[in-house]
């Protein structure tokens, strides 16, 4: 008897002994972070303003004012202009040959510019890319940039000069991926939110069970700028797979923007309207 | 009966091991040492450079290659995304890291970073894939060694000079072969680019990186602005931006 119970041991074993190591590992392979994400609109606000809208409004302290972050790349969920100031946007049907939207400077390097991962603090509806190794999680957008989540135990750098996507550590807490971010240039945080350097930023990044829905819930604290914690959520579904000669694919795509080009100064332009 | 255990047990035992083997196989490359681990920071110091001269077509003239060197200054004029062969030489280290779908090269600059997609055996179908600087890569191991193969490049966009001479079009096909040397402290990769446009034969050349602490701080902003006043006296060539496509009316503009 004592004998079949330590051969079934002996069988058992080592087919408990994956489940029993990986117990640490970020995450089961189908709720992976890993891949191709896009936001959505979960509850059909209809527009990224609306988007905007249904963020919880900041509670600020008295004598902090939201307008004091403005330009600081925090997007509020609104619709991102490629790089400079958005200035004209209008609200009726254009007349004929007038764009919907005019860019002063497209594809501009400055604050949410292409290389310095600040749209990526909130990202707009531009693919977003997560490569997971153990050492470092990489989020990294379509539109430009790349946040580093340093999972090899690294402490956030002191002294620290302070950048739009600031200096992220991160852990796995279960199947969550926890980063905290620090040292953030001062800015706008949707919601009528501020943020300045000593502002500490948690993010969660949540894969459902079935791998197909990623909820990011963002909370912002910093005791010099708001009465409670500021926490609101984005949410993401997988990329949608094309269908490469019969396979079933997605990739990053690469969005070009050539500021040197005058077209990118513009959107739509309303071509002559035929009415019969 | 002491037999007989011994016996049950080592059965077990055999039956048991190979399971464990397959129970255990890594699902990606940096989970198990089936495979080495490429990640890291990686630098290309001034002696990591092994590049021969390209043997190009005779139709590869000096006004092709001039009408390139031009089409890549105003790549960088204008912050273009600068793609390959410029993302693996960019003047700045590398952020490398292997995931269980793709290998990920990050640079410090405003070009996008290179996915090396493992999860898949064929390119995306050229009727389906925007071509792009960094065209479309697809990865796999041989060995000790990480084969990538890439296609679909555009045949304007970003910096397309490529080192030893020739530079990249649509045509082009770029295979590299990356391998840890000296116990990991250095990545080799060699870089072979065929293109029945541009080379009389493919032309190779290998880069050596060295493996910085793991402990480095990737600059996270070395920005790009193509609006810098400053920067564009210092970078203009006479007419370096494209004739207007379509001209702003007037009263759009604030």
């Amino acid at each position: 008897m004592k004998c079949r119970v330590i051969a079934l041991v002996g069988l058992l074993l080592p087919l408990a002994a994956p489940q029993l190591l990986s117990a640490q590992a970020p995450s089961p392979s189908t709720a992976r972070l890993e891949g191709d994400w896009v936001r959505i609109d979960p509850d059909g606000a209809g527009s990224f303003g609306g988007l905007g809208a249904s963020i919880p409004p900041a509670q600020l302290l008295p004598g902090v004012s939201a307008a004091a972050g403005r330009g600081g790349g925090g997007r509020g969920g609104g619709r991102g202009g490629r790089g400079g100031p958005p200035v004209l946007e209008s609200t009726g049907p254009n007349p004929e040959g007038v764009p919907y939207i005019v860019v002063a400077q497209p594809c501009a390097g400055g604050l949410g510019g292409r290389s310095n991962g600040a749209l990526l603090v909130n990202p707009d509806s531009g693919g977003v890319h997560f490569v997971e190794h153990k050492d470092e999680v990489i989020f990294a957008g379509e539109r430009g940039g790349v946040r580093h989540f340093y999972l090899d135990g690294r402490q956030h750098p002191t002294p620290w000069t302070p950048t739009p996507a600031g200096h992220s550590i991160a852990k796995y807490d279960g199947n969550i991926l926890v980063v905290e971010t620090v040292g953030f240039t001062a800015g706008a945080v949707p919601g009528g939110g501020v943020r300045t350097p000593e502002t500490r930023l948690v993010e969660r990044f949540e894969v459902a069970p079935d791998g197909k829905r990623l909820t990011i819930t963002y909370t912002w604290d910093d005791p010099k700028v708001y009465q409670k914690p500021h926490v609101y959520r984005y949410y993401f579904d997988r990329s949608p797979m094309l269908d490469s000669a019969g396979t079933p694919v997605s990739y990053a795509l690469e969005e070009w923007c050539d500021a040197g080009d005058p077209i990118e100064k513009q959107s739509i332009v309303p071509p002559k309207q035929i009415i019969k | 009966m002491k037999r007989l255990c011994a016996f049950v047990v080592s059965v077990a035992a055999l039956v048991a091991m190979p399971l464990a083997i397959v129970a255990t196989e890594p699902s990606s490359p940096q989970e198990g040492k089936a495979t080495p681990d490429i990640s890291g920071f990686w630098e290309l110091n001034f002696d990591g450079r092994k590049v021969p001269r390209a043997n190009l077509l005779p139709t590869v003239t000096r006004a092709k290659i001039d009408a390139r060197a031009k089409a890549d200054a105003y790549a960088i004029r204008w912050c273009n995304l600068l793609g390959l062969p410029f993302v693996m030489d960019p003047g700045r280290p590398l952020d490398i890291r292997q995931g269980s779908t793709a290998v990920l090269i990050v640079g410090e600059n405003a070009s996008a970073p290179r996915y090396l997609y493992t999860s898949r055996a064929k390119h995306i179908s050229d009727e389906i894939f925007d071509p792009s600087t960094n065209g479309d890569s697809i990865a796999h191991w041989e060995g000790d060694t990480l084969v990538v193969d890439t296609v679909g490049f555009h045949g304007e966009h970003g910096i397309a000079t490529i080192p030893g001479g020739g530079f990249r079009t649509d045509k082009s096909r770029l295979v590299e072969r990356y391998r840890l040397l000296k116990d990991g402290a250095l990545l080799s990769v060699t870089f072979t680019w065929t293109d029945p446009t541009v080379y009389r034969s493919p032309h190779t050349y290998e880069y050596r990186y060295h493996r910085l602490p793991s402990t480095y701080e990737p600059r996270q902003w070395l920005p790009c602005d193509p609006w810098d006043e400053e920067r564009g006296k210092f970078l203009d060539p006479p007419a370096v931006t494209k004739p207007a496509a379509r001209a702003i009316p007037k009263g759009a503009t604030p």
